[in-house]
């Protein structure tokens, strides 16, 4: 009786944990989304959050900052640079589809434009009010085409189907690449560009907020104008570009209030620290000064894929290679914030200081860019002379510069001349001019990351744009009043007293050498790709667009041939574009990977 | 080296014939010694023999003299076994005193051992299994059984995955069948799956026996979790007689086996020099190397290891056939570097009772506290920080310590002298504390004497804390882990529950004519449930609060608590049904059916089932064998059957869309996409991270598996030889797609077919027993797997991508082919490669003239072992014994990224600091080995060659020497036994190309990368070899008493 209960009472315990059944086998997560989120109106949102996000990995970080900058008729190697393969393949023409920063820039674009397309497709589905979904698709469709355009200008032609379509959210596990055939690729990518560049230049809100970088028509209207004219350069160019170039770049530049920009009148303003957003700058990628976290910085120190640390890029060895007096060992100068850490990846070439810059007097933008002075942080060279706050280093503008302050003797610091500035054909002294524009005193530790907002585009820029396409489409008269806007501009000093003289004097240029310069007035007939070419060194020095600059015009060679030591001997034509990264062509099944790549890789 | 190979497998094949031929010449005599009632055929007493009541469960088992007492109807019969006899009955017939003897069996073949969902003579079993008994295990001293394990079961495979106290070992057996998918075996544990990882949780004193189920004929009743094998855990119970008292501990030291080999002063100047990066000797370098300065920073850091194991047993029972065994212990390792160390504290209970005649109930709960000190990221920081200094510098100044002794700026900066980490005053927190219950009830009806009803409660929680806190750096406290900035702290709470129901029915009857039957039916349920809450924060008020209350600290931009977390359920529900049929115990047949429906998969793929069959025939026991006396048995089997694996992450067929932005560990700082509008406007991104895959599917294998098992020579040499093969379809793969398909995460789904065959041979002999007491027994076992993948989806052969290749196996390795370093008269032919003299020299595969990613890569080798296996050797004399274990796994590719020089940065040469020591080229030391420093900053291509080596190695695990005291010590202390032992772990190594070559350790340290940076071909299952912890080498006291 009692074994009965007992056997009767277990067997019903285990009845009862049977009932637990079938409803196990359902997964309910707590923590999962699925792409359904992009139909949702936050989920939208927080898709173009993402997008925004990501032109992190251009803007400011390592990746960008070495394939918008490296290896031009303006920029070299830095000495660190020069000793890291991955770096310096960039900057003497190396380069193998198996670099890192290559495949960086490539890779951490597909998501985003891949998202792009979900909220580009899915957005008009979504329960919201119209106004707030047409700004999503144009914020979208902006980004997506900043991102192909930066692609194309790196690598030619690239995907517009990724899976399931041309320009369709891809949700397919696809193993293919549709790259080929690459030329009609290549005009249909520019298409692309255009077209989403042209919605967002009539979508987008006519001005971005005051103290924010939201995309505006602004921005779209200088990105447009920029496409159509990098188009007219190209294989893919339509008859009508640069017109278009011009028409739509003089839509911006002729309506500023409209779209609430202008020039500051002071060059130096624009990338002052604490002026971040200012009416000259339509967009740049923000970044939060000292914030790790919502920068996406692991590491403040390292320099991960999404970290800011342009401006250590091109800082000079300040620290320790120049000591004084010569041969003591002593150094007058610690590694402090405000000279930014010396990452020495990239160095002006000669042609910045010589050519591009001779006039250095009457051009504020020469000493608005570079730091040619430090001041000692230390008493190291007091034996020397130079205590702290002492003046330590000085590069001079030119070597007779250099030679008549030598020759007054009166001087404790050292005097650099230019044809000893460090260039990666003269290692010896690490010293050169260091870019400035990026300069960030808010940082906490002397080696991190930078939290400034970094500058895409600029009024500045779009002048020279409109120049450049007023002299291709045939009417250089056009060009003259806008180069003349910003060269004018380009005089003004604070505390200056003389600024009329300044602004004539600016309007010329050297018809002779650089030891013996021949200063003639600017005219019409100097508005020619050349000029331009020279006066965006002057105005555009640092902000990631020479490679591309010289790349899509066509003169990437010529230019790196003529100006720059190191990159000159080892550059071909093929280097115009960069190699698809190994990682992409070992993902694909496809065996023959040979016919996806780039020439010359 | 391929000869040496040869040569040692060869030593290895002589001394197995020698062990045979000696077994055949030795005549030996049974040795046991003591009086009892039940006694064998020579008259002797059987001890620990199992006296059960037929058609009841439980019993009890004889004592030291062999004596019994048991309550039992007058009419009932019982049921007398012990290992070695053949299981005798014994009806009662109302008396109250018997005399029993037992005869002895063939061997260990009457030897019970656990199959799943119940137990089997070995006589019985159609499928491989495997038994590693405690006294076995014990042998390598070790903090989880898997150490111990190691080369002590043919067909088992076990790696460990770092150096550290607490740290894990991957299990294989029989190889790998899933890429994507978990190839950790099944544990079982007390019947119950243990989940959730933490092998550490377990004390390996506690275990009674390891049983590993490795043909689907024998694995096929776990269904979908059977595909990887099935380890099952027995521990340890009570048995009926007065309490017992059991005591078993050790303690010993443990030191550093090599140094790494690094850069003298000379030699590293001698580097920087070559490197030509303008990093030279600074002032402060160059006047110590005038002063003879020649720090040893290894030397310096290291200490000796600490390593302590206590077990406290309290078992005993009463007549009726209830027991308990009751048991603590503790466990504790120190390591070589500061701040590392491994404690465990163990509990557990085991209570059978009987309710009635006719039900038994029973609780066995294991429970263990342990807490892990610098697993985290104490190693890694502090062996490159403690490598890369540079030895021009000396470790204090005046007796202060030096801040940086880097000779490089940017290290002098931002790196601090690992010296710091040897004065702790709670600057810093590396932390993992782990708590587990493990608690299996049962309960146990015998319906009719042939009918049996049993469920299994299985209750298991686990949670773990990870804690971490780095100080803040200021003058006085300089801080080895956050130089100038401030302190960071990190809480990482996670935790786990399940639940398993069992029901199982059991019909089990001998019917008239030598027809046995044994049905077994199961139903079972099945639920896990895991969370985790990571929080971070910087900036907290001050040092000493720690990891404790983040709350204290300064709510600034910077200093954002970082919060995350996750969760992760999954659920099965199980049916299963096991026929075992024998006829005159000469043919025997072993059916399974199981169906499996698990959560995990995309609906409507949820369930299947899965069949075995196997067989058994005992030859020896036909006519035509009675003439072939020395044969005492001889069983062939073979076996068929099917199993998959479900071991996929929960909701991997929903796809995920999340704030992660793939930059680091997620919940880590800058781990989830942000971004700003303006300073003040703080947002969250979201991204598709993987895809959905609505069709995802199970993994089948089919294992073919024939076996024979051999007893001869008087039962003293046992053989078993196993071939298997096996066949995966559908493999689960997470598929890494080319990143222009914008997705980022792997797709996970079922990807193809591969094959895994193998042979695995297993001996235990008795070389010598003399009738003066000497005994030598040994232990061999050789295996060998050879895994490959046969098929991959849509027709490809390769997908270099994923570094998956038709016809190789798993682990392949897809590279540049090094043929040496390019040489000073070579230097046209270099500069057609567009290389120099002093850089690597890489095969032109195709010979175009260039070396390209898309031609002169090939498949190298893979971490595939030519063959593996361990050899124990016992020897006892009188009161000693003496025993040694030896580990061989030879052949292989080993990927050491010590020696990949963008990998581990150690010797990468570009002088900015110290570097491993290698052979590198100048154009006065033609070298083939390593480039000059110069030509390897100038390629890029080509690096990762450096790294592989032969991963050949030997190693004696372990060697022990005891001495057991004799009677008449033992009675005067009043003790059943004690022994006394000394045992050198890991005492040296004998053959390793690889510390030929400098390394040292020949062991992998990991799977897959671990390299600072990912060389991007390294197959996730490629066994690799990191910056870690050298091995220790460590010297053991150990005593066992029994009360």
């Amino acid at each position: 009786m009692k074994i009965r209960n007992s056997a009767i009472g277990i067997l019903s315990v285990g009845a009862v944990l049977i009932g637990a059944c079938k409803k196990i086998l359902q997964e309910n997560p707590h923590t999962v989304f699925t792409a359904a989120y992009f139909t949702t109106p936050d989920g939208l949102q927080n898709g173009v959050n993402t997008l925004y996000s990501g032109m992190r990995f251009y803007y400011g970080n390592m990746d960008g900052t070495i394939a918008f900058n490296s290896g031009t008729d303006e920029s070299t190697l830095g000495d660190q640079g020069y000793n890291s393969a991955t770096e310096s393949n960039f900057g003497d023409y190396t380069i193998n589809s198996s670099n890192g920063h290559n495949n960086g820039f490539w890779s951490n674009s597909w998501p985003n434009i891949n998202l792009a397309n979900a909220i580009v497709q899915l957005a008009p589905t979504a329960a919201m009010d119209t106004a707030t979904k047409v700004s999503i698709i144009a914020q979208a469709r902006f980004l997506r085409g900043l991102y192909y355009f930066n692609l194309v200008q790196q690598f030619g032609a690239v995907p517009l189907d990724l899976g399931m379509g041309e320009l369709v959210f891809n949700q397919a596990a696809y193993q293919g690449f549709n790259r080929l055939p690459t030329d009609q690729l290549f005009v249909k990518d520019y298409k692309v560009i255009i077209a989403d560049l042209s919605y967002a230049a009539q979508n987008l809100p006519d001005q971005r907020p005051a103290q924010a970088f939201k995309l505006s028509k602004a921005t779209a209207l200088h990105m447009l104008a920029k496409a159509y004219l990098f188009r007219g350069y190209s294989a893919a160019k339509a008859g009508t570009d640069y017109d278009s170039a011009y028409t739509v770049a003089m839509n911006l530049i002729s309506n500023q209030s409209r779209y609430g920009t202008s020039l500051l009148p002071n060059y130096g303003d624009i990338f002052k620290e604490g002026n971040e957003y200012n009416a000259e700058i339509l967009y740049s990628v923000e970044r939060i000064p000292g914030d790790q976290n919502d920068n996406e910085v692991l590491n403040p120190t390292s320099f991960d894929p999404k970290t800011n640390i342009e401006g250590n890029m091109f800082t000079a060895n300040y620290q320790n290679n120049y000591d004084i007096p010569r041969g003591s060992g002593h150094f007058p100068c610690d590694r402090v914030i405000q000279y930014m850490r010396p990452l020495r990846q990239l160095t002006p070439t000669p042609y910045v200081y010589n050519i591009a810059f001779i006039d250095k007097y009457f051009d504020s933008r020469y000493d608005n860019t570079f730091r040619t002075v430090w001041l000692a942080t230390n008493n190291n060279c007091a034996s020397a002379g130079i205590h702290t706050g002492d003046t330590c280093y000085v590069l001079a503008p030119s070597n007779a510069y250099a030679d008549s302050v030598k020759a007054l003797g009166t001087k404790n610091y050292a005097i650099v001349k230019p044809d000893s500035f460090y260039t990666a054909k003269s290692s010896k002294v690490q010293l050169y001019p260091s870019l400035r524009k990026y300069d960030d005193n808010k940082r906490t530790g002397v080696s991190d990351a930078s939290g400034r907002p970094t500058p895409v585009c600029r009024l500045g820029e779009t002048y020279l744009l409109a120049a450049e396409a007023a002299i291709q489409a045939g009417h250089p008269a056009d060009a003259l009043p806008l180069i003349t806007t910003l060269r004018t501009r380009a005089a003004y000093r604070t505390g200056i007293s003389d600024l009329g003289a300044r602004q004539a004097g600016i309007m010329s240029r050297n018809t002779g050498t650089a030891q013996a310069p021949v200063w003639t007035a600017i005219t019409v007939s100097d508005m020619n790709l050349n000029f331009i070419m020279e006066e965006r060194t002057r105005e555009l020095y640092g902000e990631n667009v020479r490679w591309p600059d010289l790349a899509c015009r066509g003169l990437l060679v010529s230019r790196v041939q003529t100006y720059n030591a190191l990159g000159g001997p080892g550059i071909k034509a093929t280097n115009a574009l960069r190699p698809i990264p190994q990682t992409q062509l070992d993902a694909i099944t496809d065996a023959d990977k040979a016919k996806y790549q780039n020439a010359g890789y | 080296m391929t000869s040496s190979r040869h040569f040692l497998r060869l030593a290895l094949l002589c001394q197995l014939f020698f062990f045979y031929a000696f077994a055949v010449s030795a005549q030996g005599t049974q040795r046991l010694t003591v009086r009892g009632v039940i006694k064998n055929d020579s008259g002797q007493a059987v001890t620990q023999a199992s006296v059960v009541v037929k058609g009841q469960t439980g019993g009890v088992s004889s004592n030291d003299q062999g004596q019994f007492e048991i309550g039992a109807n007058p009419n009932a019969v019982l049921v007398i076994s012990s290992v070695g006899y053949q299981t005798r009955e014994m009806a009662v017939n109302g008396r109250t005193s018997l005399n029993v003897v037992l005869v002895k069996s063939n061997a260990s073949l009457d030897q019970v051992v656990v199959v799943g969902y119940g137990t089997q003579r070995k006589r019985d079993v159609t499928g491989s299994i495997v038994s590693v008994s405690a006294k076995t295990l014990n042998e390598v001293p070790a903090a989880n059984m898997g150490l111990a394990l190691q080369g002590r079961a043919a067909g088992v495979e076990i790696q460990r995955v770092g150096t550290q106290p607490g740290s894990n070992t991957v299990i294989r057996v029989r190889g790998e069948r899933s890429i994507l998918g978990s190839n950790d075996p099944l544990i079982v544990l007390d019947g119950i799956p243990f989940e959730g990882g933490g092998l550490n949780d377990i004390n390996p004193g506690d275990i009674a026996s390891i049983e590993v189920l490795k043909d689907a004929s024998a694995t096929a009743i776990y269904g979908s979790r059977g595909a990887n094998g099935v380890i099952l855990i027995s521990t340890k119970k009570g048995r009926s007689g007065p309490a017992r008292v059991d005591y078993n501990g050790y303690a010993g030291v443990n030191h550093i086996t090599k140094e790494y080999p690094m850069f003298n002063p000379r030699e590293y100047t001698a580097m920087r020099i070559a490197a030509n990066t303008g990093y030279l000797n600074d002032a402060f370098e160059t006047s110590n190397m005038a002063k003879g300065v020649n720090t040893d920073w290894q030397k310096l850091m290291y200490q000796n290891g600490f390593q302590s194991d206590n077990n406290l047993t309290v078992s005993g029972g009463s007549q009726d056939g209830s027991s308990y065994s009751l048991g603590g212990g503790y466990y504790k390792e120190s390591a070589v570097l500061p701040g590392e160390d491994f404690t465990r504290y163990s509990l557990r209970a085991t209570i059978d009772t009987k309710v009635g005649k006719h039900v038994k109930v029973g609780l066995n709960t294991l429970n263990s506290y342990n807490e892990t000190n610098g697993s985290q990221f104490l190693n890694t920081g502090a062996m490159f920080n403690m490598l890369a200094a540079s030895p021009l510098y000396t470790p204090d100044s005046g007796g202060i310590t030096v801040l940086s002794p880097y000779g490089n700026t940017d290290d002098k900066n931002s790196t601090y002298s690992p010296i710091f980490l040897k004065h702790n005053n709670n600057s810093w927190v590396d932390l993992v504390k782990r708590m587990r219950t493990f608690n299996t009830l049962y309960a146990e009806v015998q319906i009719i004497p042939e009918l049996k009803y049993r469920v299994n409660l299985g209750l298991n929680y686990r949670r773990e804390e990870d804690d971490q806190f780095k100080g803040a750096d200021t003058k006085l406290t300089p801080s080895f882990f956050r130089p100038s900035q401030g302190n960071t702290a990190s809480v990482n709470n996670k935790e786990g529950y399940g639940y398993t129901v069992e029901n199982l029915l059991v019909f089990d009857k001998e019917f008239k004519g030598g027809h046995k039957l044994n049905v077994t039916g199961l139903y079972s349920v099945q639920k896990d449930i895991s969370h985790n809450t990571a929080v971070s924060k910087d900036s907290i008020n001050a040092d000493f609060i720690q990891f404790y209350n983040l709350g204290l600290s300064n709510p600034s931009n910077n200093v954002k608590p970082v919060v995350s977390g996750s969760d992760s359920t999954w659920g099965l529900i199980s049916y299963m049904g096991r026929i075992n049929y024998s006829y005159k115990d000469r043919y025997l047949l072993t059916a399974t059916g199981r169906i499996d429906g698990s959560s995990r998969l995309a609906q409507g793929h949820n369930y299947h089932h899965y069949s075995a069959v196997s067989g058994g025939w005992h030859i020896s026991q036909e006519k035509f064998m009675e003439s072939v006396s020395f044969i005492n048995d001889l069983k062939l089997r073979v076996g068929y059957g099917e199993t998959s694996n479900q071991s996929v992450a929960p909701y991997s067929s929903l796809g995920n869309v999340t704030p992660y932005n793939n930059l680091t560990q997620p919940g880590n700082i800058g781990s989830t996409i942000h971004y700003n509008y303006g300073a003040n406007n703080i947002v969250t991104g979201y991204n598709l991270l993987s895809l959905p895959n609505t069709s995802l599917d199970w993994e089948y294998t089919r294992t073919t598996d024939i076996g024979l098992d051999v007893t001869v020579f008087s039962n003293r040499v046992n053989f078993t030889a196993d071939y298997y093969s096996a066949h995966t379809r559908n493999v689960l793969f997470g598929l890494k797609l080319p990143i222009s398909s914008g997705v980022i995460g792997n797709y996970v789904s079922n990807i193809g077919e591969m094959s895994n065959n193998g042979f695995e041979f297993s001996v235990s002999s008795l070389n010598v027993s003399t009738a003066d007491g000497f005994t030598w027994s040994t232990d061999v076992n050789v295996f060998w797997n050879r895994n490959k993948l046969t098929k991959l989806y849509n027709g490809f052969t390769q997908d270099i991508g994923n570094q998956l290749f038709v016809g190789q196996p798993l682990s392949a390795i897809y590279d540049y082919k090094k043929t040496g370093i390019w040489q000073s008269g070579d230097s046209a032919a270099a500069a057609g490669y567009g290389a120099k003299p002093g850089w690597i020299k890489l095969a032109d595969l195709n010979k175009d003239g260039k070396i390209d990613p898309n031609n002169d890569r090939t498949v190298l080798g893979s971490s595939q072992a030519d063959w593996q296996g361990g050899m124990t050797n016992r020897f006892s004399y009188k009161g000693f014994d003496l025993s040694f274990v030896l580990y061989a796994r030879m052949g292989g590719l080993l990927v050491s990224q010590v020696y990949q020089p963008y990998a581990d940065y150690l010797s990468i040469l570009n002088g900015r600091r110290n570097s491993v020591k290698v052979d590198y080229w100048t154009p006065t030391n033609p070298t083939n080995k390593f480039p000059s420093p110069a030509g390897m900053l100038g390629s890029s291509i080509g690096l990762t060659t450096l790294g592989y080596y032969d991963a050949s190695f030997i190693k004696m695990r372990s060697i022990n020497l005891g001495y057991s005291f004799d009677a008449k010590v033992l009675s005067s202390v009043k003790a059943q036994q004690i022994r006394v032992y000394v045992t050198a772990q890991n005492p040296f190594v004998l053959y390793a190309p690889y510390m030929r070559e400098g390394g040292v350790d020949p062991e992998a340290t990991a799977v897959g990368n671990t390299g600072v940076q990912d060389p991007g071909n390294l197959s996730r299952r490629a066994l690799t070899i990191g910056l870690a912890t050298p091995p220790t080498r460590a010297f053991l006291f150990g005593l066992n008493v029994r009360f």
